[in-house]
């Protein structure tokens, strides 16, 4: 059954991978197969962009996908036992830079991979983010930017993390769009990841998750 | 180096390697002794294969011309890591496009600031049909007319303005038509903002002053090129 669901969602059947989905929370099945199945899905899907064999309507249908799937499963998630997290992670597209098909795509699979995650949104100012350094005090940083003007925001980010003394206190990882190795450094991160599963490695690796 | 920046020499061999778009609107000002080259303007959705493309016409040209000018910005890092032996290789060091036509990165920097929501539209990127209101048509003959539109505002949700760049180069009357509608239709605020032949005027003529990347023969473009004053051996001299 998730391995259908696993292929209807990678295929774009919308409808078929909610009955399925829907149909497995009904049968009773542990809501982390199904949690499974999306996660298995969307690299699936990752792999297609990244071969051009879909585009953004695809990652777009994918994402809504992953969250009718998620809000379906969220009464049964809840009857479960205390999930234990393993870090916070504040995440925020910046300023000046309103893409987000990526950055939602990465909240997510922090989320389903044991993440507490606190999204800013998009266009969000360096001051924004040190605030709620403060407040959420998450370990993981994760700065989001497609346009190459995002760059520069990224570097002022990092810059008001430093200035405000939190910098020692968080990882911080960007990526999106042409982010690289290169960019990374302009910015002062610490790491990049060149897509969403690379940052849910990146986020283990600096909390020490299994 | 003395006091005056460089620009093209005197009878030299120039070639221009343009973008559709950006050839839009240097035509009109292309010296008729310059020969140009026109790239596709698809390629820039997958910056590497861009890259290739450009890096191919380099080396198709490097042996006529003492400069090449590049009619791109940095084009999502498309530009860097390119490099042309035996001569030279001037690119505005501007992001994108978008601010070859706004006259400056400045200006780009204005605009972007003032609405970072803003979609852009000029002749060219009308024409090459290649942004999502051009691509609306084939998204609804794959998933059906509703979804289409579902999905048009998922991927448009956090735009607020269509904008039209008049350069001044071109009858603005049908793309003026096009932009005001398609606003209409995706529900965005359309606005008619100035462009300048500036940047473009001074990439042909000089002086290749900071607004430039001037890579000398045999040099590399890097990113940080474009984040610098002036190129680094450009000190030594």
């Amino acid at each position: 059954m998730s391995k259908k669901l696993v292929n209807a969602i990678a295929d774009m059947k919308e409808e078929e991978a909610l009955n399925i989905a829907k149909k497995m929370v009904e049968d009773g099945s542990d809501p982390t197969a199904i949690v499974d199945a999306a996660r298995e899905a969307m690299d699936i899907v990752g792999q297609r962009y990244e071969k051009g064999e879909y585009f953004l309507p695809e990652l777009m249908l994918a994402g809504e996908m992953m969250a009718q799937i998620t809000e379906m499963i969220k009464p049964e998630l809840a009857k479960m036992p205390e999930v234990k997290r393993f870090g916070k992670v504040l995440i925020g597209t910046v300023e000046g830079d309103i893409h987000d098909i990526g950055k939602n795509i990465v909240t997510f699979m922090l989320d389903v991979n044991g993440f507490e995650v606190l999204d800013l949104g998009v266009d969000v100012p360096p001051q924004k983010f040190v605030e709620t350094i403060k407040k959420f005090k998450p370990q993981v940083i994760a700065l989001s930017g497609f346009l190459t003007l995002a760059f520069d925001a990224m570097k002022e980010t990092v810059g008001a993390i430093e200035a405000a003394g939190l910098r020692d206190d968080v990882q911080i990882m960007v990526g999106g769009g042409q982010v690289n190795e290169e960019i990374s450094k302009y910015a002062g991160a610490d790491a990049y990841g060149k897509d969403a599963m690379a940052g849910v490695t990146l986020a283990k690796k600096w909390t020490g998750a299994k | 180096m003395g006091s005056k920046r460089p620009g093209p020499k005197q009878a030299s061999r120039t070639k221009v390697i343009a973008c559709a778009t950006v050839i839009e609107e240097m035509l009109s000002h292309l010296p008729p002794s310059v020969e140009y080259c026109v790239l596709d303007f698809g390629l820039h959705v997958n910056p590497e294969v861009l890259k290739g493309a450009l890096q191919e016409t380099i080396d198709a040209s490097a042996t006529s011309a003492d400069t090449i000018l590049l009619g791109y910005g940095l084009c999502s890092q498309a530009v860097v890591g390119l490099r042309a032996n035996g001569c030279t290789l001037v690119v505005p060091k501007v992001d994108d496009c978008i601010a070859i036509f706004l006259g400056s990165e400045q200006a780009y920097k204005a605009q972007h600031r003032a609405e970072p929501g803003t979609y852009y539209m000029t002749k060219g990127w009308i024409e090459a049909g290649d942004s999502p209101f051009g691509e609306f048509s084939d998204m609804v003959e794959q998933y059906g007319e509703e979804k289409a539109r579902y999905l048009m505002g998922k991927l448009l949700k956090n735009y607020t303005r269509l904008a039209l760049i008049n350069t001044g180069e071109y009858e603005l009357d049908r793309y003026r038509d096009y932009c005001q509608c398609t606003a209409q239709q995706f529900n965005l605020r359309y606005e008619e903002i100035p462009g300048s032949c500036t940047l473009i005027k001074k990439l042909l003529r000089g002086p290749w002053d900071d607004e430039f990347v001037v890579a000398h023969p045999g040099e590399t473009i890097t990113y940080m090129d474009f984040k610098r004053n002036t190129r680094k051996h450009e000190n030594h001299r």
